[in-house]
């Protein structure tokens, strides 16, 4: 089964002169995939990832989610669907300073409003867990090291159990054995729970161990 | 409901938010409650002097007055005599008119059963001499209905010594403007003179001393009974100059006043008319509090533009964070806005309370006034109304200047953010 189904697209950037970043794109990603977008620096892959997580509306063609299209959508229906379906991880490990690590990794799911408060506070704990930093919980986020930041990150992106988990180059700011355990564990997640998980990345080791890859070269699919 | 839970989300972020700067928020909350003490305590102090300076000059002029002019004959005799010929009469003098009016008794009578009347008097006034030895002082006298009068102006508060009481049981008798009595020399059991325009001589003797704050009164009026005027001016009990009157709605009075004069063929003066200056001296005081409070508010809601405009540049990494995982354009509008709502609606009700606090002490500084014996302390009004206006005013110039930035939060395109 087609978790996404892409036809067709064509992405331009105006400034500071008109080109396409994006030239005709069509192929899908099964649920339960790993997939890899790889590609050299500026061929685009940044820009295809943001049009997937919805948050980048100006595209011409088709993307469809989990049944749903996103094209000609409103502001609040993709936000929502984000909540919903969306987990984002990226380069740099964004957590909300000024708030708990706790605190970081329950919001998606206030926002979502499908528990009480108490069963979103006892799920994140337990997410803090699986991910190794659950003695961190009380701390101010802006207090961790970056390795640490990035799974309470990743705690965030699951909390909602999302249907995808997106990450821009999500291991490229950590050292080889934090990338490791990284890898290791969105491997887990799709193979465990079945979710999906679409990654940029220059890694080809990475790469290499994924259901699919999709190589940009100037804005197309090669090979 | 979904709504609701948003908005409370919000708020935490935004509460978050304050904490973090908390000394901004506080300068900036400072900001606006000043704005609306310094709003409150003016209206109150500006408001309260202004009722007193009109209680002052009110009590001493009726809502409505019907009285006679002498006025220059509209048409000569010639005219009247032979009217289709050309009659030149140069240098008319004035119509020598009575300055009684027609009937005025029936017509007090008749008044004083209209509904909208609360209190009416008859009265004469006529120009005397007042006379003790070698010293002459030009001003004038009023005779009245003691019981009529004072229910129009309340002359019995204004008594600083003696009564009113004798005007009517003694002849003769007077009671005088206090600058007045001052000129004269003279005090309460004093005799002295008076003398009418015709040059008729009659002695008095001062019953009492009247003050009304208002020195063009205090310095050349009395009183003395109906009676005794008419008959220093030897005319008949019907004749009377002036009447006054007193209405449940003074606002009626204009109106009213066209009605008499058009029913009574008299001239006829209302209390806006006759008080026109102080009523514009009012609204000019009026306009600077506002100017002020205005100005204020102006400067304590930049304040809020501006520090939310910073956080706004600060938070920028947040702002895209927060719509990556799910937070739409009006959820992130509302972080802000909430922050400015809380600033504003803070800041207005410290306001509030300190103007209050600000106008209630002012309200006990003991204040020795010469125009109103029964004031001790400075006049300040207390009035929901401003307290209203205040709180509208400061919630509204917040709301306005947290809705510029917050609308710029919800634009943050989050992606050129998170590319990094
Ligand atoms: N906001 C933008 N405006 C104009 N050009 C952009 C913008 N974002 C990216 N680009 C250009 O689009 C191309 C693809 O960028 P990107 O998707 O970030 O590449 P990658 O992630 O593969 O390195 C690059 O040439 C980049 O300069
Ligand atoms: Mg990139």
């Amino acid at each position: 089964m087609n978790l996404i189904e892409v036809r067709n697209i064509n992405k331009y950037f105006d400034q500071p002169t008109r080109m396409q970043v994006l030239a005709d794109l069509s192929f899908d990603i099964e649920k339960g995939h790993f997939v890899s977008i790889t590609g050299k620096s500026g061929s685009g892959k940044s820009t295809l990832l943001y049009l997937l997580s919805t948050m980048d509306t100006a595209f011409e063609g088709s993307i469809r989610i989990n049944g749903e299209e996103m094209q000609g959508k409103r502001n609040r229906w993709l936000a929502d669907f984000r909540n919903h379906h969306i987990g984002f991880v990226f380069q740099f490990h964004y957590l909300l300073p000024e708030f708990s690590v706790l605190r970081n990794v329950m919001l998606p799911a206030l926002k979502l409003g499908r528990y009480t408060p108490d069963e979103i506070e006892y799920r994140a704990i337990d997410l803090l867990q699986l991910l190794g930093v659950g003695d961190q919980a009380p701390k101010r986020a802006s207090l961790l090291s970056g390795g640490q930041q990035q799974r309470v990150a990743i705690a965030r992106a699951l909390i909602n159990d999302p249907l995808i988990i997106m990450g821009d180059e999500p291991t490229g700011n950590l050292d080889s054995q934090n990338a490791a355990i990284v890898f290791d564990l969105f491997r887990k997640l799709s193979s465990e729970r079945g979710q999906t998980i679409l990654t940029v990345t220059h890694d080809d080791d990475f790469a290499r161990r994924s259901d699919k890859v999709i190589h940009l070269v100037d804005g197309r699919i090669a090979g | 409901m979904k709504i609701f839970t948003n908005i409370k989300l919000a708020a935490t972020i935004a509460f978050t938010h304050m904490r973090a700067r908390l000394k901004q928020t506080v300068i900036a909350t400072a900001g606006v409650a000043f704005g609306i003490t310094v709003f409150i305590f003016m209206v109150s102090f500006i408001q309260g002097s202004n009722d007193f300076v009109q209680a002052v000059a009110f009590e001493q002029s009726p809502h409505l007055r019907l009285y006679n002019e002498i006025q220059t004959a509209s048409s000569s005799i010639m005219d009247r005599a032979d009217p289709g010929a050309v009659n030149v009469v140069s240098h008319v003098k004035p119509k020598d008119i009575l300055l009684s009016l027609k009937d005025g008794p029936q017509i007090v009578q008749a008044l004083q059963q209209d509904p909208r009347v609360a209190a009416i008097s008859g009265a004469v006034s006529t120009q005397v001499f007042y006379r003790l030895g070698s010293s002459t002082i030009n001003g004038s006298i009023n005779g009245i209905r003691f019981e009529q009068e004072n229910a129009l102006f309340n002359l019995q508060a204004k008594l600083v010594d003696g009564s009113f009481k004798e005007l009517s049981t003694l002849p003769n008798s007077i009671v005088l403007g206090v600058g007045l009595a001052r000129r004269l020399n003279v005090k309460t059991g004093d005799r002295m003179e008076v003398t009418t325009e015709k040059g008729n001589n009659f002695s008095v003797k001062v019953v009492g001393i009247f003050k009304t704050g208002l020195t063009d009164i205090d310095k050349q009026q009395s009183y003395a009974s109906l009676n005794t005027v008419q008959r220093f001016l030897e005319v008949p009990v019907s004749y009377i100059t002036d009447i006054k009157i007193k209405l449940h709605d003074m606002e009626l009075a204009p109106a009213m006043s066209r009605e008499l004069q058009a029913k009574y063929g008299f001239h006829g003066s209302d209390w806006k008319q006759d008080n026109a200056a102080l009523l514009e001296g009012d609204a000019l005081r009026k306009m600077i509090v506002y100017g002020v409070a205005v100005t204020i508010l102006l400067v304590a809601g930049f304040g809020i533009f501006n520090i939310l405009t910073m956080m706004i540049y600060e938070k920028m990494k947040d702002i895209a964070i927060l719509k990556a995982m799910g937070f739409s354009d009006s959820d992130i509008r509302w972080i802000f806005l909430v922050q400015a709502l809380f600033i504003g609606l803070t800041g207005a009700l410290l306001g509030l309370v300190f103007g209050f606090l600000a106008a209630y002490g002012i309200s006990k500084m003991p204040y020795k006034s010469d125009v109103m014996i029964t004031l001790d302390h400075l006049p300040v009004s207390f009035s929901a109304m401003y307290y209203v206006t205040g709180f509208t005013f400061g919630i509204l110039t917040t709301t306005l200047a947290g809705y510029l930035p917050s609308r710029k939060a919800a634009q943050v395109d989050p992606i050129t953010i998170l590319r990094g």
